[in-house]
């Protein structure tokens, strides 16, 4: 503090050139602001591991709803969904897309992202 | 060498007072804390998911690591100019449709077509397109003196625009491009070398070595060529290096035509890494490039960045987010970690700049 009294003058002038020459700060304001903000991710990372958990989302396309699942940590499989029924078609198993080229086994394909699958249908 | 260093070093500290030894200390915690919090959730999630210091996990994050590169090095010469560029993100996009819509089985976006033309042509015409754009950016920062920011701004949605047309050409009515040749998928994501662990093994695919040879490239670039140091020059006194008779023009020109390139490799790589493409293939890629650059040390100060800290960043930024996410952290919260990440960067960037005045 006694330091910036000493030589106002040269604190006043700007001192970054680039995209920061309008940006007149002082090295601890910065350190106020970086330690601000390394707390401020923490807590963000924090939050986000003790909320943590993937969704997976049933798109059943025409067949009867299916109840999304949530919570599920990396590597993790789903609990087996219930089968949903559609009227005229026979259901085909889940797929990542609409599709359904690729195919997702609840039982033994492992979770890694938030997702939604899709419901494959066979005509009756 | 490196230990008389460090003795020497170790030496000075000692004879510093306690107030500066204080001093010194919040310096190296606080230039350093972007680095401190990486590895301190590096190894806070190796402690709760052990798998993630694994080999397929390790080897994910390399490839992961390779198949961004190409986009950062091609921004981070933008950055050394005390530019940006966003329109990176919509020429990847753009140049993996080209690819996807060429190099395919199907031809939905020319029916007329019966066989993919060769690969190599497809690659040079992309590389043609991406540095097209390059020099719209270019011509327009140099000659009009137009900030980088409004420029790539309007290029990045007109080149939204033509990915939308041109998805909406032949029969393909804006659908994703799938359905890509055997040849193309196997030249981008074939093995280069598998590693064998006991449980199988781990296929480290191609990209990450012409990830390697473009990073070798443009070191070469930035470090030996007059180019690279005119780059240098003028990114950190515009005036001075047209004084000492450096072509201005002609080098930020080049910077963003090299980088449109970078864009174009980028948009091929992914093209075929993914399996398909779409209107949103490449969306907020400048994003993750930029931070990723302004975390490896290149300053928007301007004139100030090596390629070894760019590939250094878009490491560090890949290993949180591929550790956040064995953490089943939510991608909604990534993208506020994302910022955060952002702004503490530049914060850092800005302090390590005064401190040396």
């Amino acid at each position: 503090m006694q330091e910036s009294k000493q030589q106002p003058e040269q604190r006043e002038t700007p001192q970054l050139r680039g995209l920061y020459s309008k940006v007149k700060i002082s090295v601890r304001t910065l350190n106020i602001i970086i330690v601000v903000l390394v707390v401020l991710l923490i807590a963000c990372m924090a939050y986000g591991i003790s909320k943590g958990g993937f969704r997976v989302s049933f798109d059943t396309q025409g067949g009867t709803p299916v109840e999304m699942q949530s919570g599920i940590m990396y590597g993790e499989k789903i609990e087996p969904p219930e089968e949903p029924t559609r009227e005229g078609f026979a259901f085909d198993g889940w797929y990542l897309d609409p599709d359904g080229t690729v195919a997702f086994d609840a039982a033994s394909d492992p979770v890694t992202e938030s997702m939604t699958l899709y419901a494959g249908w066979r005509e009756k | 060498m490196a230990e008389n260093k460090l003795k020497a070093k170790e030496q000075a500290f000692k004879e510093l007072s306690s107030k500066d030894k204080t001093k010194k200390i919040t310096d190296l915690l606080l230039n350093n804390a972007m680095y401190i919090i990486i590895v301190l959730a590096v190894i806070y999630i190796s402690i709760k998911v052990p798998a993630f210091l694994k080999l397929p996990s390790i080897v994910n994050v390399i490839s992961l690591t390779a198949a961004k590169l190409p986009i950062a090095l091609g921004i981070g010469g933008c950055i050394v100019l005390t530019g940006t560029d966003i329109s990176a993100g919509r020429v990847v996009g753009l140049t993996a449709c080209i690819s996807a819509s060429l190099l395919t089985t199907t031809f939905k976006v020319f029916p007329d077509m019966t066989s993919a033309p060769p690969i190599i042509v497809v690659l040079l015409l992309i590389i043609v397109a991406g540095g097209l754009v390059g020099l719209v950016n270019g011509f327009s920062v140099a000659k009009f003196k137009l900030h980088p920011f409004i420029v790539t701004l309007s290029t990045q949605l007109i080149v939204y625009g033509i990915i939308l047309m041109y998805l909406m050409r032949g029969t393909n009515n804006g659908q994703t491009l799938s359905g890509l040749t055997d040849g193309y998928r196997n030249l981008v994501t074939g093995t280069l070398f598998s590693i064998p662990t006991a449980t199988g093994s781990v296929a480290v695919p191609r990209y990450v070595l012409y990830s390697i040879i473009l990073v070798v490239l443009m070191w070469v670039i930035w470090n030996k060529t007059t180019f690279g140091k005119n780059m240098f020059a003028v990114g950190s006194n515009e005036e001075a290096a047209n004084v000492s008779g450096v072509n201005v023009s002609k080098t930020i020109i080049m910077v963003f035509v090299l980088a449109g390139m970078m864009y174009a490799i980028t948009g091929f790589l992914d093209g075929a890494r993914i399996a398909s493409a779409n209107a949103n293939t490449g969306l907020n890629y400048e994003c993750d490039a930029i931070a990723a650059c302004v975390i490896g040390g290149v300053s928007f100060v301007g004139g100030i960045g090596r390629i070894s800290g760019i590939v250094v960043g878009v490491l560090l930024l890949q290993i949180i987010f591929t550790g956040l996410n064995f953490l089943a952290v939510d991608a909604n919260m990534l993208y506020i970690i994302k910022g955060l990440i952002i702004l503490i960067a530049c914060a850092i960037d800005m302090r390590k700049y005064l401190v040396k005045k």
